[in-house]
């Protein structure tokens, strides 16, 4: 669909947010070459929230690396906000990363000896927008993830939820284009996930771009569009 | 991109969160380099201590001596003295004569020099002071002599008699007031033969108008700087042999000349070869234990890269650049191996310090060999902690933050 037969002029416009074309992703264990992608077309337009839904090893978190520039596809085209991602050098990837996509990890991924305002802060140490407070917009961030009062608390002193509300926090820091959520609540019991979603839906209703892997069909509620992915198909393109 | 400040945050932040980690790395650098710094640090002490055994045998010297009586007198000293390149001379008579302090008699080497000699053998005094060319009946005594030979120590100002055989077969008896007792030089590898400590000296002066001659039985010179010894001995040689009247075919035939001449050159090839093999053997030790120290040291950086692969995934994850986490990680193996290089240091100084004291070394500190170990061992520290943090920070974030 959009991806493929889509004129680039328009691609290349304000809307489109991902285009991805036939992405292909393969594995080399040992002589095999294990696929786990076969050709994905995907278009997240801006403003979106997308779920995509899939049994583990479908190929889901394979496919999110790629959006989020941490994996190479095999072949394929992933891009970003117009820019072709296997075309632009390591620092560009590096900028693009750190300025247009927001990552929220199922484990966190907080560094531990931080405290969570300083975890909020980390990527502009590396990245950061001409005419941002940084630390105001940090503090603010967490208000806004209702944890000010455990700016200063290490991740190990606060509760999953907090620390995914942190990683949240730490995701919006640079206004990015796009949020990508690996399973964000999958480490949450169902009253926190609730929370988490509830920060999302939020977002969302405020404008921000999100791309969410789960597994929770509860999620259907929230989101604009489930992708669903099998065996390293789109299901339901 | 990082600010310094920004950076040095993050590396301090990361040093002291994990304690017990950085101490390790720290430890495993401060090893290292104690130990090149001790070695390197005994070396130069052990070497300090050879030059100042040559030094206390007597500095620059040439000896000459005669089995031959009546060759050498105050012509051929003179001579000496006028010679380029001496510094100083002084005539030597020697005879073993029987000394009585109080109710014990000995038998000890007599020596009659001139006031030179003080110089010329590089005497130090342990009480008193040495002979004049004004003194007449005063001996200075070796340390040996004076502490150990009698049955009382012999002091400063005490009388002692020697009983000399003169050249007609006559014995005579002279009473002498010590006025000095000479340092035991404490030589234990630069043996020369004209050790202080054993002998008695008296001026010659005196010695010869008790003996009833005219003549010296050798020569004990100086020579005014150690790379002229050679030299010097060589022109004294050739002077003395013409005005003995040796022949000139026969003046490169040491067996045609009716003395024999001898400088410190050959001492110094003998400790100098001891020195040398020392100095080898201290040189590999410090060389294992530098490459011990950098396996420590890499080893450890190693493991605490490892351990920190997915830290670095996540670091790329949110945008930092290669160049980001590198800066990163050499601020911090920096610190760490500054912190460590400056406590291995002390550790490897204190060391050398403490097997000084109980060898009795001089304490040397070669600044620029200590440094030398210094920046390398942290070099290599750096070059430890930076190799992996390359290797990690090249991977694709996804591949890092698999890591456990």
């Amino acid at each position: 669909m959009v991806g493929k037969d889509l004129d680039r002029s328009v691609a290349e416009g304000n809307d489109i947010v991902i285009d991805i074309c036939d992405l292909r992703k393969s594995y080399r264990l040992g002589d095999i070459e294990v696929p786990i992608l076969h050709g994905i077309d995907l278009c997240v337009k801006k403003g979106e929230f997308v779920a995509i839904m899939g049994p583990s090893g479908s190929g889901k978190s394979t496919l999110m690396n790629m959006i989020g520039c941490l994996d190479r596809p095999t072949s394929g085209k992933v891009v970003l906000m117009g820019k072709d991602t296997l075309a632009i050098s390591d620092n560009e990837l590096a900028e693009l990363r750190g300025f247009e996509i927001g990552f929220v990890f199922q484990s966190f991924n907080l560094i531990p000896r931080l405290s969570a305002y300083e975890n909020v802060l980390l990527p502009t140490y590396s990245n950061s927008r001409k005419g941002h407070n940084s630390p105001q917009r940090a503090k603010d961030l967490l208000k806004l993830v209702g944890l000010d009062d455990r700016m200063d608390h290490r991740p190990t002193e606060l509760s999953g939820g907090q620390r995914q509300r942190v990683a949240i926090a730490r995701s919006l820091i640079n206004e990015p284009s796009l949020i990508l959520a690996d399973e964000p609540t999958g480490n949450l019991d169902s009253k926190t996930s609730e929370e988490i979603l509830g920060i999302f839906s939020e977002l969302h209703r405020n404008g921000c771009t999100i791309v969410m892997i789960t597994h929770d069909p509860e999620m259907e509620k929230y989101v604009d569009r489930v992708v669903h992915i099998k065996d390293g198909y789109i299901k339901n393109n | 991109m990082l600010s310094l400040k920004q950076s040095l945050g993050i590396s301090l932040g990361s040093i002291g969160s994990s304690k017990l980690r950085s101490a390790l790395t720290t430890l495993g650098i401060v090893i290292g380099v104690a130990a090149v710094i001790a070695n390197v640090t005994l070396g130069a002490s052990f070497n300090q201590y050879f030059t100042d055994e040559i030094g206390a045998v007597g500095s620059n010297f040439i000896v000459i001596y005669s089995q031959n009586t009546n060759i050498f007198y105050d012509n051929q000293l003179d001579l000496i003295r006028n010679t380029p390149g001496v510094a100083g001379a002084s005539p030597i008579n020697q005879q073993m004569a029987r000394v009585t302090y109080l109710s014990t008699s000995r038998q000890i080497d007599i020596q009659g020099v001139n006031e030179d000699y003080d110089e010329v053998a590089n005497i130090r005094m342990e009480s008193g002071e040495f002979l004049t060319d004004n003194d007449r009946y005063v001996a200075v005594l070796g340390a040996e002599v004076a502490n150990e030979k009698f049955d009382k120590k012999i002091s400063v100002k005490n009388p002692i008699e020697i009983t000399f055989r003169r050249e007609d077969g006559g014995v005579v008896t002279q009473k002498f007031i010590v006025k000095g007792v000479i340092q035991d030089p404490n030589t234990t590898f630069a043996q020369t033969g004209v050790e202080p400590e054993i002998r008695i000296f008296i001026p010659i002066e005196t010695m010869n108008e008790i003996l009833g001659i005219d003549y010296y039985g050798g020569f004990f010179i100086k020579a005014e700087s150690l790379e002229l010894v050679g030299t010097t001995g060589d022109e004294i040689d050739r002077r003395l042999a013409r005005s003995l009247g040796v022949p000139n075919r026969d003046l490169e035939n040491d067996d045609a000349k009716p003395y024999v001449l001898f400088d410190q050159l050959e001492i110094l090839e003998q400790t100098g070869q001891l020195s040398a093999a020392l100095t080898a053997l201290l040189t590999s030790v410090a060389l294992i234990s530098l490459i011990v120290g950098s396996i420590g040291i890499m080893n450890i950086m190693l493991v605490t890269v490892a351990e920190r692969t997915r830290e670095i995934g996540l670091m790329k994850a949110l945008g930092f650049t290669k160049k980001d986490i590198l800066t990163l990680f050499i601020i911090e193996s920096m610190i760490v191996g500054l912190i460590g290089g400056i406590l291995g240091v002390t550790l490897g100084v204190a060391a050398a310090l403490l097997v000084n004291s109980y060898l009795e070394l001089p304490n040397i500190f070669p600044a620029g060999q200590i440094a030398i170990g210094f920046v390398m061992a942290v070099g290599v520290g750096l070059v430890a902690g930076v190799y992996p943090a390359n290797k990690a920070a090249r991977m694709d974030p996804v591949e890092a933050l698999r890591k456990e």
